[in-house]
Parts: C-alpha cells; sequence; structure tokens
C-alpha cells in the first residue's frame, strides 16, 4: 500500500513539475472569429515552452532554410523583444479606420496584436520569452561560417 | 532497551532528524525525548530513507504553483516599476488623423530608449548602425548636411522668409531651437458683392489650406550632424532627444484632410 503511495505521489509530483515546466513561459493565445455565417472559431491556446521544444525536432536543413532569412531580422526581433519586456501594459501602435481597429501593445511580458472589425476579430498573445528562446535556438542552430 | 550513540548517528540523519538526535550524558544515560518514545524512533529510522524525500515531493507539490504564481508577481512588480519609471522616462508620439477616410487615425507611442537600442539593428537599405546615408540627388541637389551645419554655427535670427501666392515659408533659429513653418495657401472663389446683381462676378479669396510646424532643438541638430560625411546620426538624434527636457512639439501638420503630430513626453501614452 505505502508503494502505490509512493508511486502516486512520484507520478503526480512528475506531472506537477512537468506542467510548471511547461507553462513557466507564459502561453501563447490565438482567437480569431469570422462573422460570417459558417465562419471559422479558432481559439488557442497553447504553453509557449512547447514552441522552443518543437523547434528540437525540425530538421537541420528547414531550419537553415529560416536562418538565411533571419539573419536580417533576428538581431531587430532579439533586442525589440528584451526592450519590450520593459515597458509591459503598453499600447505602441492603434490604428482606427472606420469599424476596423488594429493595436500591438503589450499585456504583462506578452505582446498582443488585436485586430477587430466587422468580418472578424483575430487576438494573438505571444509570451516575449518564447520569441527570444526561439530566436536564440534557430540562432545556435546557424551553420559555423 | 539499546540506546544509539552519538558516534552512531549518521550525518543524512543529523541533517533530517534533529529532534530525534540523543546526546549522550556523562553519567552514560541518555536523557530522554520528552516527545519521542523508542518505539517511535525506531519506526523514524526504519522510514529514513524515504520520508525525507517523501516530504519534499510533497512540499515540492505544494510549492510548484507558487512558482507559476512568483512569475505573475515578477510581471506585476516588472508593471509598477514601469508605472513609477514612466516619469522619466521619454516617448515620442505621432498621431495622425486623417478626415477624408473614415476619420482614420494612427497612434504610435516609442518609448526613446528602445528606440536607441532598435535602431541600430535595424540594417536596411541606407539606415545602417543607426545612421542614414543621405544622397544630394534625391532631395534635389541640396545639400543638407551644409544646411544644417549654416543654421547650427549662425546665430539666433530669421534665416528664411518667402512669401509668395501659394507659400509662406519660414526657417529661423530662436532660443536654441530650429524652428520652420510651412504655410500652403488655396483659393475659393466667393460671390464679391451682392449689391451688386449686374456684374455677378466671383473673386478668388485665400485661405490656409496647410500649415506645417516644425520645432527641433539644435542639440538635436547637432547629434544629426555627428556623423560621417553624407550621413545622419539617428541614435545621436534620438539620445539628444531623450536628453532634452520637458514636453516638445516636435512637427504639427494641419491641413483640410489630415493633422499630423509628433511630440514628446514622459507619458506612455497618447492624449
Amino acid at each position: 500500500m505505502m508503494i502505490l503511495a509512493k508511486l502516486a505521489l512520484g507520478t503526480a509530483s512528475t506531472l506537477m513539475i512537468a506542467g510548471v515546466y511547461t507553462f513557466r513561459e507564459g502561453t501563447i493565445r490565438v482567437d480569431v472569429d469570422e462573422h460570417r455565417e459558417g465562419g471559422a472559431h479558432v481559439h488557442v491556446w497553447a504553453p509557449a515552452a512547447v514552441v522552443p521544444m518543437a523547434l528540437h525536432f525540425v530538421p537541420d536543413d528547414k531550419i537553415r532554410e529560416v536562418t538565411d532569412h533571419a539573419n536580417e531580422w533576428a538581431p531587430l526581433v532579439r533586442i525589440a523583444a528584451k526592450e519590450l519586456r520593459k515597458y509591459p501594459n503598453t499600447t505602441f501602435v492603434e490604428v482606427e479606420d472606420g469599424d476596423d481597429h488594429v493595436k500591438v501593445s503589450t499585456v504583462g511580458a506578452k505582446v498582443q496584436v488585436d485586430v477587430t472589425n466587422p468580418q472578424e476579430n483575430v487576438h494573438v498573445t505571444v509570451p516575449l520569452a518564447m520569441v527570444e528562446d526561439v530566436i536564440a535556438q534557430i540562432a545556435a542552430r546557424q551553420p559555423a561560417s | 532497551m539499546r540506546v544509539a550513540r552519538a558516534s552512531e548517528v549518521t550525518a543524512a540523519e543529523e541533517l533530517f532528524s534533529p529532534p530525534l538526535r540523543i546526546n549522550i550524558e556523562d553519567d552514560g544515560v541518555p536523557p530522554r525525548p520528552a516527545h519521542a518514545s523508542p518505539s517511535l524512533r525506531r519506526n523514524a529510522m526504519k522510514n529514513f530513507p524515504t520520508r525525507p524525500a517523501s516530504i519534499a515531493l510533497a512540499g515540492a507539490l505544494l510549492l510548484a504553483p507558487l512558482s507559476l504564481l512568483s512569475s505573475d508577481l515578477q510581471a506585476q512588480e516588472v508593471i509598477v516599476t514601469s508605472s513609477s519609471s514612466s516619469t522619466s522616462e521619454r516617448w515620442l508620439h505621432v498621431r495622425v488623423i486623417d478626415t477624408n477616410h473614415k476619420g482614420e487615425t494612427v497612434r504610435v507611442n516609442v518609448p526613446l530608449e528602445m528606440a536607441e537600442k532598435v535602431l541600430p539593428a535595424i540594417n536596411k537599405d541606407r539606415l545602417h548602425s543607426g545612421k542614414i546615408q543621405i544622397n544630394h540627388n534625391d532631395i534635389e541637389g541640396v545639400d543638407l548636411k551644409a544646411l544644417l551645419e549654416a543654421v547650427r554655427s549662425s546665430k539666433d535670427g530669421e534665416y528664411v522668409t518667402v512669401q509668395s501666392n501659394d507659400n509662406d515659408v519660414r526657417v529661423a533659429k530662436q532660443a536654441g531651437y530650429m524652428v520652420v513653418h510651412v504655410t500652403e495657401k488655396g483659393f475659393k472663389s466667393s460671390k464679391s458683392d451682392k449689391s451688386d446683381k449686374s456684374a455677378d462676378k466671383s473673386e478668388e479669396k485665400s485661405y490656409e489650406r496647410s500649415r506645417v510646424d516644425v520645432k527641433i532643438p539644435m542639440k538635436v541638430v547637432e547629434a544629426l550632424l555627428s556623423a560621417g560625411k553624407d550621413e545622419l546620426d539617428l541614435v545621436a538624434a534620438l539620445r539628444a532627444l531623450s536628453a532634452h527636457g520637458g514636453d516638445t512639439e516636435l512637427v504639427s501638420v494641419k491641413s483640410d484632410d489630415s493633422t499630423v503630430r509628433v511630440w514628446l513626453d514622459s507619458k506612455n501614452v497618447s492624449d
């Protein structure tokens, strides 16, 4: 009986620690709602730690394809992500055109893009830590020149 | 009943079971712990290898959600820090209101410190390492750098005043600022005199079609010119703007169909 209890405790703690690690970097959230009849309603809520983990399984040649383009913008994204962390809960860009509304802002340590118009609403939230991790991982997997 | 001697107490036991530790007194009779009977102690010793581990695991389970909470608290701490530091930070704001279409409004708020760090990372076309290359052909042969240098080294005063039918232009240097005013004129036809029925003639009346006001601190102009030949140092200019105290309206454009405003202050939101 004690062994079973210990096993249960071990399993529960492993799951809990795995859960904490997975959600440590926050969550990516994508919400798409089309207002037309039969329109798509996509709601994705995924732990951000999954993305850098998933990158490990991307073949090197595919990563190389990305890094060819990434060299140009990666330093910019890395610095921007690092700097944006210093300005939580700030609206950086806001565009209103009649019923169209676009907003780029930070919410805590996440960057959020909101697009709302009569046709659809799109909300994307990405943790800045994840952006930094992805860029770091892509840079690390670049072939040595 | 055998009582464990101090020498038999392992280091691990010392770590995990300090209340059960028994010291032998000089007379050889160990004082009995008030809270632990020998049988309890034996049980504790028997369970020794797994008990602390179980406690540690249970503790970890209990504390694990706190680590998530702590990251939230950390974020809140950053928010507090940010709001308190917002008074010392300088923000560049751009607001464009286009009345032509469905009232399009664009608002951009950029902290100067962030712009200073991000700008050097952009290497595209003529923008490299926070400096922009200028080509005289692009500005119709005007040597912009020479022009700015001339304004910088001159005393306060009005340098250019142009008054024509279409435009009024004024370029001046005053109180440490370079000031540019451009007014574009338009003409409306209007009936001249209602009493003169026979004539029924119309005359053109001028009105202010658009107005551009630019007011740049001279320190910013100097910083712009601090780069090499045919280059303007944007990062240095941003630094100079950052150091410029007080709220400053840098650019203001008002026309029939749009309003543009670029200004500097310590707030992270535009009005």
